[in-house]
């Protein structure tokens, strides 16, 4: 069976700039996103800057959803960029969490 | 050279190694560089030397020295991280000099044979055709024989000394390094197939198991030079580890798209693929992140001095966490998904990505550890940045990176005029090879690939002489 999503629906030639920025940004903003928060958290950064980094987040999930419609992905890719969206706002949580453990076992 | 500060002879093996990766990298950036012309002098030498030939040498010279590199930074690391001599040295450095010698003999065969007949001689004795890793089936067995002698240093060694999470990551990383070579090894006559297999290995080695090494590398190497906390250290690698192979194996699924797999793979390959830059978010975060603390932590005991105690190689890490970042994550990001890779796949996007992701990914880290071992060979405490440091990675660095977007540049010209607008046809390639955008990218890249060759130069002589200067910690 052919997806018909790859072979109905093309790429409009204006597009290709915007998607290829956008998805530029996408890494652009997810690294301003980790790198803000991770700053924060080893206090390089205040506390305050914090909102920063997932208003960096929030960028970051909307360049996602840009590249995606521009790109007509289908159904389980557009499932696929929310995961890993939700994954890069998880991520710098869940290793934080575990390298404050480790810190904690070492210095104490 | 004398080896006088080096008592162990596995890291003089390992200084040996790091030589002749140093003289490949030069031959590599050399046949680049005649490829480049080419791009823009389509006679030069023609006939002489093709530019199937000099680009055949060019992509494989980068693979071989990166190995060459590779085993060589684990000859160096093993005896730190083990507290003993590698095991079955002696035949380590047997094995290094077939290595060498059959290294020597393809390149020479590449250079005066060339091409061979239509049948099994060219495959056993001249090269079997497969981009990035064309040698001769002779020289496929002897590379094999050769890793897999380095994989048993490795392990005997490993499990006669300490076993630290590093050895432990790379004993798992190398036997998957050894076993996936074996897969681009036998010869099929249908190209779908053919190519099935040969994905297996660039693929599964470049994004899985050469990323995995990295990963290795910087804990290393962030433990040596800035002393950060090998628990903290270790526990991020782990956690790469995981993200990397998570993602990296089935990311494979991007090579499969239009080679005549089934279509299951577009949604594969998009769903990991879209995974993939996260492992690299991570490695860019540890880099920093680690460097951070430890710098946080002199400073708050009152002391405002550098922890770093080798600053060519930290600065060639910390490029190298950019790097992968830029080159890897979001070079690779832009043309990844099938519906986007429809249109960009084989045009010069394809080479912008290779560019950078293979120099941030791999040749920064391999540069990096070089001048570790310069460190170690001459017995410095803190290596400090000579003029010829500066210029060679700024040269570098710089030349690469115009490379890349001179290509970029190129390469949107070329999705847009062959694929987009003329639908991939004959007519369609030949057009979006005569605009001004993709020629005057081509000059551009043939700028910037001077400026990485002579900043080659610089970091040659660095290499050979920064160990001898008297700006260092002794």
């Amino acid at each position: 069976m052919v997806n018909e999503a790859f072979v109905a629906q093309d790429i409009l030639v204006d597009d290709f700039l915007t998607i290829f920025v956008s998805s530029t940004l996408v890494l652009v903003f997810g690294g301003f996103y980790v790198g803000i928060y991770t700053a924060v958290k080893v206090k390089l950064l205040k506390t305050w800057t914090m909102p920063f980094a997932y208003l960096f987040w929030v960028l970051t999930g909307y360049c996602l959803y840009l590249m995606g419609s521009l790109m007509h992905v289908n159904e389980l890719t557009a499932k696929a960029l929310v995961v890993a969206a939700i994954g890069l706002l998880l991520l710098p949580h869940a290793v934080y969490y575990m390298q404050d453990r480790v810190h904690e076992e070492n210095e104490h | 050279m004398a080896n006088s500060y080096l008592t162990s002879e596995s890291k003089k093996l390992a200084t040996w190694y790091f030589t002749v990766a140093a003289t490949l990298f030069g031959a590599q950036l050399l046949f680049g560089l005649v490829a480049a012309i080419q791009y823009v002098i389509p006679g030069f030498l023609f006939e002489i030397l093709d530019f199937s030939v000099a680009r055949m040498l060019h992509i494989n010279a980068l693979v071989v020295w990166m190995v060459f590199a590779m085993f060589g930074a684990v000859y160096w690391l093993l005896p730190d991280e083990t507290g003993i001599e590698t095991v079955g040295i002696e035949v380590g450095k047997l094995l290094f000099w077939i290595f060498t010698a059959a290294v020597t003999v393809v390149v020479l065969v590449y250079l005066f044979i060339q091409v061979g007949p239509a049948d099994a001689t060219s495959i056993w004795f001249i090269h079997e055709g497969r981009e990035y890793i064309e040698a001769p089936r002779w020289a496929d067995i002897g590379i094999t024989v050769v890793a897999l002698g380095f994989v048993a240093n490795l392990f005997l060694t490993g499990m006669k000394g300490k076993r630290s999470g590093i050895v432990t990551v790379l004993m798992a990383d190398m036997i998957a390094f050894a076993g996936l070579y074996l897969t681009g090894m036998f010869y099929t006559d249908n190209i779908s197939v053919d190519q099935f297999w040969w994905w297996w290995v660039i693929h599964l080695w470049v994004e899985a198991t050469w990323e995995v090494y990295v990963g290795s590398i910087a804990a290393y190497g962030l433990i040596t030079m800035i002393g950060a906390h090998r628990q903290v250290v270790e526990m991020w690698l782990w956690i790469e580890v995981t993200m990397l192979f998570g993602s990296g194996i089935l990311g494979l699924g991007h090579h499969y798209f239009w080679i005549g797999t089934p279509e299951y793979w577009w949604e594969i390959g998009a769903l990991f693929s879209a995974l993939e830059p996260l492992p690299l978010v991570a490695m860019f975060i540890h880099v920093l992140y680690d460097w951070g603390k430890m710098q946080g932590e002199e400073s708050a005991k009152g002391l405002d001095r550098s922890v770093i105690t080798n600053k060519p190689a930290f600065t060639w890490f910390v490029l190298n966490a950019f790097g992968n970042f830029l080159g890897a994550g979001i070079w690779g990001f832009f043309h990844t998904l099938p519906q986007v890779n429809l249109y960009t796949h084989g045009t010069q996007f394809t080479s912008a990505h290779g560019h950078l992701a293979f120099f941030g990914a791999y040749a920064t880290i391999l540069i990096g550890m070089m001048y570790i071992a310069v460190q170690g060979k001459n017995g410095i405490k803190v290596l400090n940045n000579s003029t010829s440091t500066i210029f060679a990675t700024s040269m570098i660095v710089g030349g690469v990176v115009g490379m890349t977007v001179a290509l970029t540049v190129a390469g949107y010209s070329d999705v847009i005029i062959s694929r987009a607008q003329m639908g991939a046809t004959w007519a369609g390639y030949f057009d979006a090879q005569a605009t001004t955008w993709l020629t005057q990218g081509m000059v551009w890249r043939l700028i910037m690939g001077v400026v990485t060759f002579v900043g080659f130069f610089f970091l040659a002589k660095d290499l050979l002489t920064i160990g001898k200067s008297n700006i260092h910690v002794r």
